[in-house]
């Protein structure tokens, strides 16, 4: 081999690593884009469901200790959002603990619509805010599962030997799926 | 919203994939959005205002079957000028892993949130597992992945790892509830009728499974007839049954979808023995809709669509004895029919467009505030001064 052809090997070699390297890099930043981006959309539809059960407890449709029970895992779940407010916590990437909380408000909308409580407010009040719960609970189910998928495709990429090696993800955090009952009351399953 | 969606089997053949498309584009342009299509189909075939042609389907045989398919570099040119010209809000594709116009559209989006849905449930394939690598990074543009049952889902979580969320097909529930009950087709205490809807050729509708049944439920009552709508050679079909199941039963060929209404609404009892590669039943809720009272074999996507049994009666699935006794019972008891009817009707609601297409808006809108990544926009800004 002449001195020519092992340079412009080398050179070869240089350039198919550079490109594999910058194609990792914009396919994990794509990723974790998708996954701020679905976190987002998850953090709107878990807004969307508290107001809307505060909306239900605040009608005058259910009993007053339903409305309350109601209305308090409603109030948690904005006050933890709110709480998040300006700062970037977490880049975007993590959902800061707030498992719980909507877990709560989850368990409080099956105690309060049981079959008999949706059967006489579907007769009473139309389909109003009951099919408002119903749509917003339906959102968040699909908002977290679109998240996790992300976050799964994302995390795939990083347990990559050459995203490790060059150490391509940064800083950004590694990405979590956001577990949490999101189950909706049986009597509004389809 | 501008929604783009993106069938990947020709509209010139009828299927599954392709109502589908043609309906939920239907049902959102009713509802005042802007929907594109874009599929195979042939230049002669008349085709809506909203639907743009890829070009001519090929027939290639892939996976097991022949498909027709559109590829090549003119159709991918073709793709990204619909998508160009579309400005779409959402694009939704249509068995992504396709090799046709839906494998070609994930290929070349990389602005708007893709929404997927599988449909089959078998994904796995050899070019699939081959192609393995190269697919990867473009499926990881899909946003929300649905499947159109609780079977296809478990396909994509199995092959493609992650979740879906499961919607169901929808049916125009009220095309089936409108059909009036027709003199040809209704039983009579002497004359019961039972429905069958399937090809007659296709053993995994099972109409051989039925036909076997028969003789014990004619012995019980040798005025049963059985009506079977499907096409199909009627004459070997004919030859493969005992003479007086032959002697009983009244082949109708293929049927308009107003006959097969009709035909539910005035059977007795309709029959689904098929006996396997269902990943859905629509042809259940249909019946439902029309109020058949519904028997139907215990395939887990047959099971699901009937509430778990709640809705319809079944039978062990290939058990001729099961489907001889079940018949037998649920003609000998009215009242039974009549409930299932009722419980029918009330469950193919859930199947209806109406309850489908608004999942699927949730869907759309979820993606659409999820939205495309920041950084994604500024590698094609980049992408496009470079070029």
């Amino acid at each position: 081999m002449t001195r020519l052809e092992i340079i412009v090997l080398v050179v070869a070699l240089v350039l198919a690593v550079a490109w594999l390297l910058s194609y990792t890099a914009a396919r994990l930043d794509r990723l974790h884009g998708k996954v701020e981006g679905a976190l987002s959309a998850l953090d709107a539809s878990l807004v969307r469901r508290a107001e809307a059960t505060l909306e239900l407890a605040n009608a005058g449709l259910l009993d007053p200790a339903s409305s309350l029970i109601l209305a308090d895992a409603a109030a948690a779940s904005l006050e933890h959002t709110n709480a998040r407010g300006g700062e970037d916590l977490l880049d975007g990437q993590t959902f800061a603990g707030r498992e719980p909380v909507e877990s709560d408000l989850t368990h409080a909308l099956a105690l309060a619509l049981t079959p008999e409580v949706v059967a006489v407010l579907g007769r009473e009040a139309g389909d109003g805010p009951l099919q408002r719960v119903s749509d917003a609970g339906v959102r968040v189910q699909m908002a977290r599962r679109f998240h996790n998928d992300a976050v799964t495709d994302a995390v795939r990429v990083r347990r990559k030997p050459i995203v490790r090696a060059f150490r391509l993800a940064g800083h950004a955090r590694m990405p979590a799926t956001v577990e949490f009952d999101d189950e909706l009351p049986a009597a509004l399953r389809r | 919203m501008r929604i783009g969606i993106v069938c990947p089997y020709s509209f010139d053949v009828p299927g599954g994939v392709q109502f589908h498309v043609r309906d939920l584009a239907e049902h959102f342009l009713a509802q005042g959005h802007h929907v594109e299509v874009l599929t195979p189909a042939d230049e002669d075939t008349p085709l809506p205002a909203y639907v743009t042609s890829s070009g001519r389907a090929m027939p290639v045989r892939y996976n097991g079957s022949v498909a027709r398919l559109t590829f090549g570099p003119v159709t991918a040119a073709k793709v990204s000028r619909w998508l160009e010209r579309g400005r779409f809000d959402v694009l939704h594709l249509h068995e992504p892993v396709t090799p046709s116009v839906s494998v070609l559209a994930l290929w070349a989006c990389d602005d708007v949130p893709i929404v997927a849905t599988f449909h089959t449930s078998n994904l796995r394939s050899r070019a699939m597992q081959a192609a393995y690598p190269l697919l990867r990074p473009s499926l990881e543009k899909i946003s929300g992945r649905i499947a159109v049952s609780e079977d296809a889902r478990r396909t994509v979580t199995t092959h493609l790892g992650g979740d879906a969320v499961v919607i169901p097909n929808g049916v125009n529930t009220a095309n089936f509830a409108a059909a009036q009950a027709d003199s040809r087709f209704t039983g009579t205490s002497d004359r019961p009728t039972l429905a069958f809807l399937g090809r007659i050729d296709e053993p995994r509708k099972g109409l051989p499974v039925l036909a076997a049944a028969m003789p014990t439920v004619l012995a019980a009552r040798p005025g049963t007839r059985l009506l079977v709508a499907g096409p199909g050679d009627q004459r070997s079909a004919h030859a493969r049954m005992a003479p007086e199941v032959a002697a009983a039963t009244e082949f109708l060929g293929a049927v308009s979808d107003a006959e097969k209404a009709a035909l539910l609404a005035s059977a007795d009892l309709y029959v689904a023995p098929h006996t396997g590669g269902e990943s859905f039943g629509i042809v259940l809720v249909e019946a439902m809709a029309a109020g058949a009272p519904v028997l139907a074999s215990n395939l887990a996507a047959f099971v699901r669509v009937l509430d778990g049994g709640r809705a319809g009666a079944t039978f062990v699935n290939e058990d001729v004895g099961d489907l001889a006794r079940q018949v037998g019972a649920l003609l000998d008891d009215p009242a039974r029919r009549a409930d299932l009817t009722e419980a029918g009707r009330s469950r193919a609601a859930v199947f209806d467009w109406s309850v489908v297409a608004r999942d699927v808006m949730a869907v759309y809108e979820t993606v659409a505030h999820a939205g495309v990544p920041e950084s994604e926009r500024f590698l094609r800004r980049r992408g496009e001064r470079g070029r």
